[in-house]
């Protein structure tokens, strides 16, 4: 495929359009219940991750989707035909695995190769099309090369266009990224990102990098326990989480316990309590009441000199400061308690609060978002995510840049 | 920080202390070794010799070989002697091609039928890999010839019994390997569009041929060097090596033309063990590995 | 729906974001419910396909080995005990087997008794051999198999080819070169007179009925196994942990008996079995080293008794008799490897 047609999407060369619909999906192992009844819609040519940590459900959901697993219950819709419980060598779906998988005992042209003798082709339409998924996936010229020799970058390559030379409808794709370092990760995100958008092939992405998730997908689905926790595009998740889980998990939410004094609507603000400090806030879950969990984006959280008085401030004391290069994180511990991270960007200026410094912390109404009180507390959550090492939570990286 | 004044290094630079080399290991390890393989060669050296004396050696010659004297006999040449060898040679051959795709597909189909048959017969197959020699040999003897009768004593039985005295060679270096696998690879030739039989002929047994050429040269060699199964259920004119050995060895009353035949049961052992070797390096090329992998896997480990 | 092509931005997110949202929080929300359902059960009834790795399949694999096992292996071991627990035919004075376990009769077994005397010493030299012979091996093998893969460093490939070799080589060769050794006229008591240990009037016999050359014979034999189980399973220990115990102060000795020895314990165990279990069965070590009855094992016994046809129902019972004896630590030893295995897993 000549590289100018990369803006069009839909006169790609894949085959049916890719849409896949997942309709009340279970999966259980015994007295397990590994994947809950989920249900997801997903657009032709779009790029779709399942989030969430380990066991959450979503790397069984994709081998159901590729034909490794046969569901409990539910139904796969391929382009309208329900391939939930056909082999998985019949369906139009490839996967790149998170091992690659490649045979060692092949070259890289022949691992590419591979598939297509299963579609009775000429010799030299073979090669014609080994070599342009090479092509596509940068790596023309290293058809002779072993998978021991290649990197481990090269080798998430090859398994690409293995997986791509067969024109399927829907590439799975099972945290691929996962075994490589940090800059190599980001690079190749990139580089996916471009790839299904000049192929136009439908990708469902596994990942429990939130990062990743956020980056390059369309719309993504967060899942916890074996179902769907939130499912919507990259900015709705992270600034509209549906419930503590999902704010947590995608970035630093400081995640606070707060008491309703006075439920708000569309109009009027919600009137909440923390310690004996009044809040107000104008996002999420306005009509709760009793307690519930406020969440607010450290970047949105801004600090205050201490004497200065005004609405939603709330006093406390600096622990810390990270020097982040760009921006600096600030670790502040609020009189009532809690511990709030505040992400200040470096405009030049040095960060007028020290260590030890006294400062109001202003959460402004509009940031302050109001999530349901169910559930777990915000200590299990914490522990939830970064086990027994709390004091991580304080430093965690910040969210999606 | 305050600067910490170093002093200056030693003269001897040689690790002392804690780690210092363990030279009397060292020294036992190679008395270990010559005191392993020096009679060997020892005895290899008198097949070459000139006189009929197995304690004195009195020059070099191939006369045990090929020679063609009427009065002491050379492998090549003596009926008896060279009978042996083809023997040797055919039931080493016939069992190991048995026995491969006997112990590969029982391997394969073991791992991957859970149940209680399966584990059963893997509990079976672990065993008979523990039973001494002798009474496998014995509990043979009576089946071939109590009931079994049709399978006469001779090539046919110790065939059928090397055969299953070998079976856990391929059934566990190939498990082994099957275990190191696992099913990714399997799954992705799926997911290309490999039907099952295509998945495992394509994939599962490229991958395989490494423990399968390994397992191959531990049986070949294994069978030649057999002595017990195949004395007790020996028949007319089935004679191996080995058996040969035994039966001219007793009390040191031997001619050089045993030790002839036994550096050459040793050369069949190693130049299968050097080809199987070489395949193995030749299969696995561009994979990473090393020369010790692949003497372990040889050996078995 | 989708928007109309849309030319990359610097973010990688192609998509407008004026796509409504789908928040499915509560399972089974699915907008088009009726319809798919009916869609699904006709579809589903045509492309039922089975599972694409059936049970019957592996387990045909694995058939024709588990056949061969079954017949050559269970079956036998069967007449054994019919055999053994058979009679004799009064004419042609030939073992009969009983196929029905409840005829078996005692009478091999009884006579067995009657010869315990016979019976008794050979039996207690196959321990003593084993025993001494099995100990001796493992205070050779386990030193060498530690050097070799603790302290080999660049020559581990060298010492590795060299442990292994003696695989290769037949039993009967490594027998073979003692027995030239060790002759009246060989190397060795041309050594010892030359080291005047020994008068050259009275050369030493070492092939005439010494114990000592038996358990010689033993260790020599069956050692390269047991190096190559131990080399196998202390080259599996991490050294980092032998680093540790040395980081945290204990010496190299201790280090030794407080760690590497524990974590050896079932490599060590391994190769016991694999040496013990081989050598009570040997007789030919001793028919080729010693030949006489003063040194003769269990083993001997047994083959003596199936060379004769009315002593072979003897040489049944002694064999069954021996299996339920060797049935405890064989047991132990299977159950222990797939444990094992199965935790490496």
């Amino acid at each position: 495929m000549p590289a100018g047609r990369s803006r069009a999407t839909t006169t790609s060369s894949t085959s049916a359009g890719g849409h896949v619909e997942i309709v009340e999906l279970t999966k259980s192992f015994g007295e397990t219940l590994a994947v809950d009844g989920i249900s997801i819609s997903i657009e032709a040519g779009e790029f779709f991750s399942l989030l969430g940590p380990s066991g959450c459900g979503k790397t069984t959901t994709l081998r159901m989707v590729a034909g490794f697993e046969e569901p409990t219950s539910g139904a796969i819709l391929l382009d309208g035909k329900d391939v939930a419980r056909l082999a998985p060598n019949k369906r139009n779906v490839n996967t790149v695995f998170q091992s690659y998988a490649l045979f060692p005992f092949l070259n890289v042209a022949d691992n590419v190769a591979f598939g297509l003798k299963y579609q009775s082709l000429g010799r030299s339409e073979v090669s014609q099309r080994v070599g342009e998924a090479l092509d596509l996936v940068q790596l023309a010229g290293y058809e002779r090369r072993r998978p021991g020799q290649l990197s481990g970058g090269q080798q998430q390559r090859v398994a690409l266009a293995r997986a791509l030379v067969l024109k399927p409808a829907v590439l799975l794709l099972d945290e691929p990224l996962g075994a490589l370092d940090a800059k190599l990760r980001r690079a190749l995100q990139v580089e996916l990102k471009a790839l299904q958008e000049r192929v136009g092939v439908t990708f469902l992405y596994v990942t429990h990098d939130q990062e990743e998730a956020l980056t390059m997908s369309d719309r993504l689905a967060v899942m916890s326990t074996g179902h769907i926790a939130q499912l919507g595009t990259p900015r709705e998740v992270y600034e509209e989480p549906a419930d503590a889980y999902v704010a947590d998990f995608l970035g630093v939410s400081n995640l606070m316990e707060a008491t309703v004094i006075r439920s708000g609507t569309d109009s009027s603000p919600c009137q909440l309590q923390i310690g004996e400090f009044h809040l107000e806030a104008e996002c999420g879950v306005l009509s709760a009441t009793g307690a519930v969990k406020l969440a607010i984006r450290p970047e949105r959280v801004q600090l205050k000199p201490y004497d200065e008085p005004g609405q939603n401030r709330v006093p406390g004391m600096v622990e810390r400061v990270v020097f982040l290069g760009s921006a600096s994180q600030v670790i502040v511990r609020l009189a009532p308690g809690e511990t709030l991270q505040s992400l200040v960007h470096n405009d030049g200026e040095l960060v007028a609060f020290q260590q030890g410094s006294a400062v109001n912390v202003l959460l402004p109404p509009d940031a302050l978002r109001v999530l349901p009180g169910g559930g777990a507390s915000v200590a299990e959550i914490r522990e939830e995510t970064y086990g027994d090492q709390p004091d991580l939570a304080a430093v965690a990286s910040p969210g999606a840049p | 920080m305050a600067t910490v004044a170093v002093p200056p290094n030693k003269a001897s630079s040689r690790r002392k202390g804690p780690w210092r080399h363990p030279w009397g290991l060292e020294a036992f390890t190679w008395i270990y070794l010559i005191w392993s393989i020096v009679p060997i060669g020892i005895a290899v050296l008198f097949s070459f010799n000139r006189g009929k004396s197995q304690s004195a050696f009195q020059g070099l010659s191939l006369r045990w070989y090929t020679g063609t004297s009427q009065a002491f006999g050379s492998v090549m040449h003596d009926p008896i002697l060279h009978s042996a060898v083809v023997q040797t040679l055919k039931l080493g051959f016939f069992v190991t091609l048995i026995t491969i795709p006997l112990g590969v597909g029982f391997a394969i189909g073991i791992d991957r039928w859970r149940g209680r048959t399966s584990n059963g017969l893997n509990l079976v197959m672990i065993f008979s890999f523990v039973v001494p020699e002798l009474l496998l040999a014995v509990a043979l003897m009576f089946v071939f010839l109590q009931l079994l009768k049709f399978v006469h004593l001779g090539t046919d039985a110790e065939t059928a019994a090397l055969i299953v005295w070998n079976i856990s060679w391929p059934a566990i270096i190939v498990r082994a390997r099957l275990v190191t696998i696992g099913k990714v690879y399997e799954e992705a030739a799926a997911d290309l569009g490999a039907s099952r039989f295509s998945a495992m002929w394509r994939v599962l047994l490229p991958l395989l041929i490494p423990a399968i050429f390994a397992s191959a040269v531990l049986t070949f060699a294994s069978v030649v060097d057999d002595f017990v199964l195949v004395e007790q259920l020996s028949g007319p004119g089935s004679q191996t090596m080995s058996v040969l050995i035994y039966s001219q060895a007793h009390g040191g009353n031997n001619g050089p033309a045993l030790n002839a035949l036994a550096t050459l049961m040793l050369v069949f052992s190693l130049v299968v063990a050097g080809l199987g070797y070489v395949a193995y390096r030749f299969m696995t090329r561009g994979e990473r590995g090393s020369t010790t992998e692949a003497l372990t896997s040889i050996a078995g480990i | 729906m989708p928007a109309a092509p849309v030319a990359p931005t610097a973010t990688l997110r192609s998509r407008p974001d004026g796509v409504a949202p789908e928040t499915s929080r509560a399972p089974g929300q699915a907008p088009r419910k009726p319809p798919l359902r009916e869609r699904m059960r006709a579809r589903s009834a045509q492309d039922r396909i089975e599972s694409w790795r059936p049970r019957w399949f592996w387990a045909a694999l694995a058939i024709p080995g588990a056949f061969w096992l079954i017949v050559f292996f269970v079956l036998p071991f069967y007449v054994v005990i019919s055999v053994a627990a058979g009679i004799l035919d009064p004419i042609f004075q030939s073992p009969v087997p009983v196929w029905n376990p409840f005829l078996w009769s005692a009478s091999n077994f009884a006579n067995l008794l009657r010869e315990v005397s016979f019976l008794w010493p050979p039996f207690l030299r196959t321990i003593a051999y084993t025993a001494i012979a099995s100990a001796l091996s493992l205070a050779i093998a386990y030193p060498v198999a530690y050097f070799v893969t603790r302290y080999a460093g660049k020559r581990k490939t060298l010492y590795l080819v060299l442990l292994i070799s003696p695989f290769w080589v037949s039993y009967m060769m490594r027998m073979l070169a003692w027995i030239d050794l060790l002759q009246v006229s060989g190397y060795v008591n041309k050594t010892l007179e030359w080291l005047h240990l020994m008068s050259a009037k009275n050369p030493e016999s070492w092939l005439g009925g010494h114990p000592a050359t038996v358990i010689f014979g033993l260790i020599y034999g069956y050692i390269p196994y047991l190096i190559i189980v131990l080399y196998a399973g202390l080259d599996r220990i991490d050294g980092r942990l032998l680093e540790a115990s040395r980081d945290l102060g204990l010496g190299r000795w201790r280090t030794f008996w407080r760690v590497t020895v524990p974590l050896s314990r079932q490599t060590v165990l391994a190769g016991m079995f694999i040496t013990v279990l081989p050598m009570v069965g040997d007789y030919f070590t001793n028919q080729l080293l010693s030949a006489t009855r003063s040194t003769t094992m269990i083993g001997n016994v047994i083959e003596g008794q199936l060379d004769v046809a009315n002593l072979q129902g003897d040489g049944a019972a002694a064999s069954v008799v021996l299996l339920v004896l060797l049935l405890l630590p064989m047991i132990y030893y299977v159950r222990s490897t797939t444990k094992a295995s199965r935790e490496n897993l």
